[in-house]
């Protein structure tokens, strides 16, 4: 790609370019790069004298400087946080409409027939403000969300069959104290009230921390 | 507090540079380092010239200038640079705000908040 007219300064001057450019995107670090090369091959005549080349390479500015111009444009309002940051490629995540109905969905969404609990899982795994762990606790803590809570509550067959019930004038009364399965399942049943909201409080506070984390990234994306 | 001042000049030369570019292609098209050379030589406007390259692929990106290469009398081809149609509006708006926004800043250098 070097122009064999170019002088030794200003090839080293690319060189340095190319090395300032690595994080870029190979498009544009190839189209920068390029166009710096035009830009030099024009101005320096093949006869340059070291002095003039140097000046010209003086009045392009240094190679960081303009990689750093090439990089998406800092807030407007928030100038000084930019200079030393990787390159942001990636759009940030951000705790958007996708993710607050998710963590609705997944607490309260199995009332309608199971279904809406299933949607808010599909928009778990595919929002990209958690990560694997967290997409994994807010599946499995706990699947069906409030509802299973509710069909554990009222399901008959849970509560009757480890006591003795019997039936008086056609309803069904239980008698006799708790048992230990009994005590068991008054547990397990305040944990799995509690746990949901647990889980949807803590998919919250990991949404809120990506989004935090990624707000120093331009937020170009509205897809979220 | 200086380092600050700085930083908002900067930005502010940045926000007006690209339509110092697309002023300078009202008249027809220019080739980059020509575009360059005129925009290095305006007083305080650009301090390197190397950091207006990304700002022409960011025009040309965004739609508002569009490229040709031709042949140059002396040395490799040259890639000249055009207004679009959105360009030229983006132009049209941009010497609209900015006169009424110099007459303000203007205004409030000079004398002062008028009662």
């Amino acid at each position: 790609m070097t122009s064999p007219t170019l002088h030794p300064l200003a090839a080293a001057y690319l060189a340095r370019l190319r090395a300032a450019a690595r994080d870029l995107p190979s498009t544009r670090r190839d189209e920068l790069v390029t166009e710096i090369e035009d830009h030099l091959v024009e101005v320096i005549p093949p006869d340059a004298t070291d002095a003039q080349v140097l000046t010209e390479l003086d009045r392009l500015g240094e190679p960081a400087e303009i990689v750093e111009a090439e990089r998406p444009e800092p807030e407007w309002v928030a100038p000084a946080a930019t200079p030393t940051q990787p390159a942001a490629i990636e759009p940030a995540p951000r705790r958007g409409a996708q993710e607050w109905v998710a963590i609705v969905l997944l607490l309260v969404g199995g009332f309608a027939w199971g279904v809406g609990w299933f949607l808010g899982a599909l928009m778990l795994w595919t929002s990209r403000a958690w990560k694997l762990r967290d997409k994994l606790i807010g599946t499995l803590i706990i699947p069906g969300g409030l509802a299973l809570t509710w069909l554990v509550l009222f399901a008959p067959w849970v509560i009757s069959t480890p006591r003795k019930c019997g039936s008086v004038d056609g309803h069904e009364t239980c008698t006799g104290g708790m048992s230990i399965n009994d005590t068991l399942f008054v547990v397990l049943l305040v944990a799995s009230f509690i746990a949901p909201f647990v889980t949807a409080t803590y998919l919250a506070i990991r949404a809120g921390r990506a989004e935090r984390a990624g707000r120093t990234a331009p937020a170009m994306s509205a897809a979220g | 507090m200086v380092a600050r001042r700085e930083t908002s000049i900067s930005q502010l030369r940045r926000g007006v540079l690209e339509f110092c570019v697309l002023a300078l292609l009202r008249d027809g098209e220019r080739y980059g380092v020509e575009l360059v050379r005129t925009l290095g030589e305006a007083d305080g406007l650009v301090t390197t010239e190397g950091t207006l390259y990304p700002l022409l692929g960011r025009l040309r990106r965004e739609g508002l200038v569009e490229t040709t290469w031709r042949e140059s009398p002396s040395g490799p081809p040259r890639r000249y640079y055009r207004l679009t149609s959105e360009g030229d509006d983006a132009l049209r708006v941009f010497s609209r705000d900015w006169a009424r926004f110099r007459t303000s800043v203007d205004g409030l250098l000079e004398t002062g908040p008028t009662p």
